[in-house]
């Protein structure tokens, strides 16, 4: 009896196939634990929404579309230009250089609110200067990599 | 004092830089000592180890402290930890009492940070001797039991475990490593991404992306806005700060500070809950519990003494399990992982003049956060006025480089940010919590090795609970966790049916 309750725990591992055991495991909880969310918290959530009480929009009520994808549209091509130029001078840092002062400008300009002449001022030397100490003390003074 | 010593003068220099970037990031409301610490990262690339971590718990302790400066004048809490701080510092300033609200905190603050470094020191050599023993059996369970008491102490404990979960799947993705006994094979992914996610997602540009590049894009959602500044922020010395505003706090100090070095042992609880909970402890315990909210400095003491007596409570499970307390100590993992070692029950020991140095640095930290800010507070709570538009472009520039240096030039680690930083902020939307799924990503790895070379070695499952009687303790504490939470939500679930009822 005691035998065959210890044998219902044996497990031998095969070391070929080691390498999805773990995985498998945390997968399968991880489904069962979404189902679980669904059940306890979707399906209630759900019913409000076909009884009109919420919306499925997640959204907060401002939401700054402009602003908010402004700065992800910005930020990837930021970072597909910096790969690019960068590859033109290797090891020296200048893709990061002479992508972020353009970069840092144009977010400054989506941040602000009120824009006027001596908030362009204050951000378009921000954006020349910003770039220009971080390369220098990084790349130059602490040889760290940069794109 | 002696162990001061230990430092050498650019180490010292290296904390004071921290501490003073350190505050201001804490003194901007919606950044936190976790981004700056993600963010100043970099810096240290070309440091050794106890150089690079004299400069980053230089940023803990004064991204901790800076909090109190617009929760106090603004009432905006700087950082969460000091959400509590608010609810008694700037009634203070209304009244006219700004500066010796300001004062009071940051007294508190010292005393709080030194305390928990003397709990450290004391603490964490002591977990690390016991720890030695464990074999991976016992280190399986240990991270188990960190993601149960994580997820018992999560908003909602369905989603905290979830969370938690799926920072250990993620941390997954890649290869199971032959330097740890693995077989070197690649899974959960598909052809394609081997080229780019062979060594699966590198930390630090997770943490990056998810501490730095959310905030930002929750700033986006909201447009950027600045904080209306009040007319009031002039510090008016109408009331003046002495020592005398201590007598008969002595008990609130010292027990504010160990809540919030005991919160801080607990892993994955940030500064908010230690800041919250010593407030409600000062205000049972008050002589006179009406006053506190009006204005007193009873309150700001309880929140600003434990919030600071995290730091020091959040470096006791990092130095002595490898499992980190809060979210700063998780980036912390990052750099000593950049320095190529690994931090667990043996690092004391193997490395005990690094051990004396973040000792010192801490202190040092503590002690160099009190006198830039208690003497030079009326230019530090001018930092608060620093606008958006200038600081935000420059964190995701510092977010780049953080990212791509830290693999010595991968675009994709730079993508990852990204990535993480979209993906962290539709979690948040979904309510996945952010701090459970990245203590799972930095532990996943870990669990897997002790979970499948224990079955390898012992090829049954009941090892788990028979090997030794310290296996045994643990599951008698995982239990009590899981019976810990449920019992809260059934009660917290009853409690707001009642009122709903009343209402």
């Amino acid at each position: 009896m005691v035998k065959a309750f210890s044998s219902l725990f044996k497990v031998s591992v095969d070391f070929s196939r080691s390498h999805l055991l773990f995985p498998k495991i945390v997968t399968v909880v991880l489904l069962l634990l979404l189902l679980a969310i669904f059940l306890v918290y979707g399906i209630p959530y759900l019913r409000d929404v076909r009884r009109g009480k919420r919306t499925l929009s997640v959204s907060g009520k401002q939401f700054d579309r402009l602003r908010f994808f402004g700065t992800i549209v910005l930020t990837i091509v930021y970072f597909l230009s910096m790969d690019y130029v960068g590859n033109f001078f290797p090891n020296m840092g200048f893709g990061f250089l002479f992508m972020s002062v353009p970069f840092i400008f144009l977010l400054s300009l989506l941040c602000v609110h009120g824009l006027d002449r001596r908030k362009f001022l204050a951000l378009s030397l921000n954006a020349l200067i910003a770039p220009t100490v971080a390369w220098f003390v990084l790349a130059r003074l602490f040889n760290i990599s940069l794109p | 004092m002696e162990i001061l010593t230990l430092l050498s003068p650019m180490s010292v220099l290296l904390v004071a830089v921290g501490v003073l970037i350190g505050i201001v990031f804490g003194a901007i409301p919606g950044m936190t000592a976790t981004m700056a610490v993600a963010v100043c990262l970099p810096l240290t690339y070309a440091l050794d180890l106890s150089q690079g971590l004299a400069l980053l718990l230089g940023l803990y302790v004064g991204g901790i402290s800076g909090g109190l400066v617009p929760a106090i004048l603004l009432n905006i809490p700087g950082t969460p930890s000091s959400i509590a701080t608010t609810f008694d510092g700037h009634p203070m300033t209304l009244k006219g009492e700004g500066e010796k609200a300001l004062k009071v905190g940051i007294v508190s603050s010292l005393f709080g940070g030194l305390f928990s470094v003397a709990i450290l020191t004391f603490f964490a050599p002591l977990l690390a001797d016991f720890a030695i023993k464990f074999s991976y059996i016992e280190k399986f369970l240990i991270i188990l039991l960190a993601m149960t008491v994580i997820a018992s102490l999560s908003k909602n404990l369905l989603v905290g475990i979830f969370s938690g979960t799926l920072g250990v799947w993620l941390s997954l993705i890649g290869t199971y490593d032959i330097s740890v006994g693995g077989n070197g094979k690649t899974r959960l992914m598909f052809d394609f991404m081997v080229p780019y996610l062979e060594n699966g997602f590198s930390l630090l540009p997770v943490l990056i992306g998810l501490f730095g590049l959310v905030m930002i894009l929750e700033e986006a959602e909201k447009g950027y806005r600045e904080q209306p500044l009040g007319a009031d922020v002039n510090l008016s010395a109408r009331a003046r700060f002495s020592l005398g505003i201590f007598k008969g706090q002595i008990v609130n100090l010292f027990r504010s500070a160990s809540i919030g070095t005991f919160v801080g042992m607990l892993p994955g609880i940030g500064g908010s809950a230690a800041s919250v909970l010593s407030y409600t402890q000062a205000k049972n315990f008050s002589r006179e519990p009406a006053k506190m909210g009006t204005g007193v400095a009873e309150g700001v003491i309880a929140s600003e003494a434990s919030n600071n007596g995290l730091t020091g409570g959040a470096l006791i499970p990092l130095l002595s399990l490898g499992i980190p307390g809060d979210s700063t100590t998780a980036v912390l993992i990052g750099a000593f992982t950049l320095q190529g070692i690994q931090v667990g029950p043996l690092f004391i020991g193997e490395h005990l003049p690094v051990w004396h140095q973040i000792v010192a640095a801490l202190l040092a930290a503590n002690l160099i956060m009190f006198v830039v800010m208690f003497f030079a507070i009326k230019y530090v709570a001018k930092v608060i006025t620093v606008p958006k538009y200038i600081l935000y472009p420059i964190i995701i520039m510092m977010c780049v480089v953080g990212g791509y240096a830290i693999n010595y030039g991968v675009m994709f680690d730079v993508w990852t940010l990204l990535l993480f930083g979209v993906f962290g902020w539709g979690a948040q939307k979904v309510g996945i919590e952010i701090v459970p799924l990245i203590i799972g990503f930095i532990l996943g790895k870990s669990a897997e090795v002790y979970f499948v070379k224990s079955l390898e070695s012992f090829g049954t499952l009941t090892i788990f609970f028979t090997k030794s009687p310290i296996a045994v303790f643990l599951w008698v504490l995982i239990f009590l966790s899981v019976g810990f939470s449920i019992y809260t939500t059934i009660k917290d679930s009853r409690q707001n049916k009642q009122s709903g009822r009343d209402a």
